[in-house]
């Protein structure tokens, strides 16, 4: 159903999040219009950082890339979480093997004035590789993963389609 | 403007290729209605929840027999339920029993269609004895309705119809495979003639004798003559208005512990078959549940 090669930072973030979303979303399921807190990342998105367009890398897309090569993207929450950091692993990953020499990823949290950075490692390049054939294997995957528990659902743009009865 | 899904359009209306890109930019549906209220046909922006696994699970189903007809009986007990709840409980008891037992051996989608039929005859007549006599429907017509009550019930089924469209295109599945009403059938949206079964009662019947009893509903809201009726254009404003303040209505919802809209539910519905395609999960249609 899809390659490696397609496997992109959404597909990454949610692999993090919960495998059965990462399944749904490969399934022409996309909630997303109707939550209001993707709008608001939207928003975020379009006042923060304005100057600086945004990188098309086919399937990863990422805001920008500055003069001394580190990618930087811009969160609308509050807090990392280890979908982030995958997420930009995985951007710094993709470019890497475009060529294009990668320090690694910054990322901001306007909502709470944090950056953080994650320079790019041999081990990162590992973990990168193994998350997109983790991907693969979920997508391939005939039955849907089970739910999270109800609380870790919470916020989550998918919860009207997992949840309703 | 993000979050406006679609636009009923129920008069004249001239469209431009400048507004067409821009309904097309913000994901809006445009629905248009004839002087009847019948759904005369869409202005569908580019589909973009398609996705070709869940349409292929949805067509497997389709084509087996026993699963589709479990879905086709499960819809068709939904929306007598629901009739019989908004026009009487106690004198439809009987018909509803009668149709359930019906359904247990119905061996086709058409055979429970023609059930069902027998089921809605029975209620329109309970419902005739709710209302004044100018507004009976002695039966139900379309195209053209032959009285003012028709007129109404169409016209709201209509905007229902409009709603359940905009409502499925939200989600995966096509909208001309259906399970109860034949697929691909003259070019309409079969899909949506499914889902839309249970939402009519909520609204249409429901409506119309709320606002006969609140004595909003006058002679002059319709033009009628000896054969035909259909919305005056006051008429016509106030149903419009009256239908949208039902699909804004919201109602605590049970399994997601939040407050949902009417509209929503339409939406709700929809994802609950998605899930019946892709997942297996069982569906409850729709059932009015305060
Ligand atoms: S609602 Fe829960 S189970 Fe469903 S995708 Fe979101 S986190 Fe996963």
């Amino acid at each position: 159903m899809i390659t490696a090669q397609d496997v992109g930072g959404v597909h990454i973030k949610y692999l993090y999040h919960c495998r059965r979303q990462l399944w749904l979303y490969l399934r022409g399921i996309r909630p997303e219009s109707l939550n209001a807190s993707v709008q608001l990342g939207e928003a975020v998105h379009d006042t923060s950082y304005n100057r600086n367009s945004p990188v098309d890398l086919g399937a990863a897309r990422l805001d920008f890339l500055d003069g001394r090569h580190w990618v930087h993207e811009v969160k609308s929450s509050a807090r990392p979480t280890e979908a982030d950091e995958a997420q930009g692993r995985h951007y710094c990953h993709r470019l890497r093997n475009l060529g294009i020499d990668v320090k690694g990823a910054v990322l901001h949290y306007p909502k709470t004035r944090r950056i953080f950075r994650y320079p790019y490692t041999p081990e990162g390049a590992e973990l990168a590789e193994a998350d997109i054939a983790e991907v693969l294997t979920v997508a391939s995957s005939s039955a849907s993963p089970d739910r999270l528990s109800n609380s870790r659902c919470r916020g989550c743009s998918f919860t009207d389609y997992c949840w309703t009865e | 403007m993000t979050d406006v899904r679609d636009i009923i359009a129920c008069a004249e209306t001239d469209i431009n290729t400048a507004v067409i890109a821009l309904l097309n930019r913000h994901r809006i549906n445009v629905h248009f209605l004839s002087y009847y209220g019948d759904y005369a046909g869409s202005l569908l922006t580019s589909a973009t929840s398609t996705s070709g696994e869940t349409v292929l699970a949805q067509a497997q189903l389709a084509k087996n027999t026993a699963a589709s007809l479990e879905i086709a009986h499960s819809i068709v007990d939904s929306c007598a339920f629901n009739v019989r709840r908004v026009i009487d409980r106690k004198l439809l008891t009987r018909p509803y029993s009668v149709l359930q037992n019906t359904l247990r051996t119905a061996e086709s989608a058409a055979h429970m269609m023609g059930a069902e039929g027998t089921f809605r005859r029975s209620a329109w007549e309970v419902l005739d004895t709710k209302l004044p006599d100018w507004l009976q429907l002695g039966g139900r017509s379309r195209r053209p309705p032959k009285n003012a009550g028709n007129a109404f019930i169409s016209y709201v089924n209509g905007i229902t119809y409009a709603r359940v469209l905009t409502a499925l295109r939200l989600t995966p599945l096509h909208t001309g495979i259906a399970f109860l009403h034949s697929s691909i059938e003259r070019q309409r949206h079969s899909l949506v003639l499914d889902i839309s079964e249970m939402f009519k009662p909520l609204f249409a019947e429901r409506l119309l004798l709320r606002m006969v009893s609140r004595n909003q509903l006058k002679e002059h809201h319709f033009d009628r003559d000896a054969n035909q009726a259909m919305l005056s254009d006051p008429g016509r404003k106030l149903v419009v208005q009256a239908t949208r303040d039902e699909f804004a209505f919201t109602i605590a919802h049970r399994s997601l512990g939040r407050p949902v809209a009417y509209d929503e539910l339409l939406y709700l519905d929809a994802l609950a078959l998605t899930r019946r395609c892709l997942e297996g999960t069982p569906y409850k249609p729709f059932r009015i549940w305060w």
